[in-house]
């Protein structure tokens, strides 16, 4: 895998993305640093790669940014081909494609998320060595190390859109304040078969929490 | 990441009228994780002299450790508190005496000397002097502050006007550093005494 060179820009980041019946919440702070200045701190880390499938970015910002144009290209064509939307088990494996092929070249770390028809919702994980993980919750980037437990604890299937809107939110939230690459506001997306819906949470309206 | 960096720091003074003004954030962490959001990095030497420290954090602790004993010392030998300006030139000295071998800090010292007029210095890691009128920074935010210094300050500030301004500087500079912030703490040094003020800042 390739370090950050000197300068490059880094999604130090935390990035979440979380099913329920329906659709998918994703999830991501706003920090962008280069080194330890924060170059970007109202960044938007969820990309559209397609009408209902998002991508969350985390790692090098010029090598998530270059893959996730590359991928909504092939998505755009597929859909042009095909005469309808690709499902999201097709956009997280050309996300795997790359990042696997080019694994030595690459320093990207990618949650895939959305709503099909053919699927409904569904999280991919694809973490840095290319390697492809369904799962029914994803957490990635640098601050998600500090909220693995918190979210093991709160975590359960069936939870209602509003309730993994809050899970997230408080999640996002707590990696924000202990790791040093999050930071700046939460940005939400939920995805379903209507459409999707961003949500702007301020840091002076995060949820509260003990800060010492 | 360079040694400097590992605990994360800003640390700012500035002069005003009749008064003086040093602020700092309240993190510790170590690289990108925070472990503490309640850590001191300006400290009294005397009542009207303040020593900011920012850098490696356990060096923070045993520079002020040894600053104090110093200054206990003098204070039995001389039978008078130390001036700011002689303070600094201990500072100095103690920080050349380990030049092969250096503390990693960058000390910023700031007091009143006994006729009441504002004193700020700031000095690199091995002891060099860097005076100052207007302001001096300190830290992993150091270049963020010398921009907001360079356009916030002015001459001539009474100490609530001084208070505005430094808190300004330091809580903008830090927002935009990832390895300082959580916090922090103005102290502003009158010839009537010290106000100190914690001030509410992002916690990210």
């Amino acid at each position: 895998m390739a370090a950050l060179r000197a300068g490059e820009a880094n999604l130090g980041t935390t990035i979440m993305a979380v099913e329920f019946d329906g659709g998918v919440v994703v999830g991501a702070d706003s920090r962008t640093t280069t080194g330890s200045y924060i170059a970007n701190r109202v960044t938007d880390k969820l990309t559209k790669v397609h009408e209902h499938i998002y991508c969350c970015r985390s790692g090098s910002a010029a090598d998530t940014q270059a893959v996730a144009d590359v991928v909504k290209y092939h998505l755009d064509m597929y859909s042009a081909q095909h005469g309808e939307a690709p499902t999201v088990k097709v956009a997280a494996s050309l996300f795997q494609e790359i990042c696997y092929q080019n694994k030595n070249n690459l320093s990207a770390g990618i949650i895939v998320a959305g709503w099909d028809a053919r699927d409904g919702a569904s999280v991919y994980n694809i973490p840095l060595g290319g390697s492809l993980h369904r799962e029914t919750f994803a957490i990635g980037g640098s601050g998600s190390t500090y909220i693995y437990g918190y979210c093991d604890k709160v975590f359960r299937t069936g939870m209602s859109r509003d309730e993994c809107v809050e899970f997230v939110k408080n999640s996002v939230s707590l990696a924000m304040t202990r790791d040093g690459s999050s930071g700046g506001v939460i940005r939400l997306a939920v995805i379903t078969k209507a459409g999707v819906e961003r949500i702007f949470v301020p840091g002076n309206m995060l949820p509260s929490q003990y800060l010492g | 990441m360079s040694i400097m960096q590992y605990n994360g720091s800003a640390i700012v003074a500035m002069a005003g009228k009749g008064c003086v003004a040093i602020a700092a954030d309240k993190r510790l962490g170590q690289r990108a994780l925070t472990v503490d959001t309640e850590f001191q990095k300006v400290f009294p030497i005397t009542d009207r002299t303040y020593i900011g420290l920012p850098g490696l954090a356990t060096d923070v602790k045993t520079l002020y450790d040894r600053f104090r004993m110093r200054v206990n010392l003098y204070k039995h030998n001389e039978e008078r508190t130390i001036e700011p300006k002689t303070f600094s030139h201990l500072v100095s000295h103690m920080l050349y005496e380990r030049r092969f071998g250096p503390y990693f800090v960058e000390p910023v010292v700031a007091g009143l000397d006994k006729n009441d007029e504002p004193y700020i210095c700031g000095m690199d890691l091995i002891g060099c002097i860097n005076f100052a009128k207007d302001f001096i920074v300190g830290g992993t935010a150091s270049d963020n502050l010398y921009g907001m210094c360079e356009s916030l300050w002015e001459p001539e500030l009474g100490p609530e006007d001084l208070f505005e301004t430094i808190s300004q500087a330091l809580l903008n500079a830090v927002d935009r550093d990832a390895l300082s912030g959580w916090g922090a703490v103005v102290h502003i040094i009158t010839p009537e005494g010290v106000i100190t003020r914690d001030l509410k800042g992002r916690m990210d």
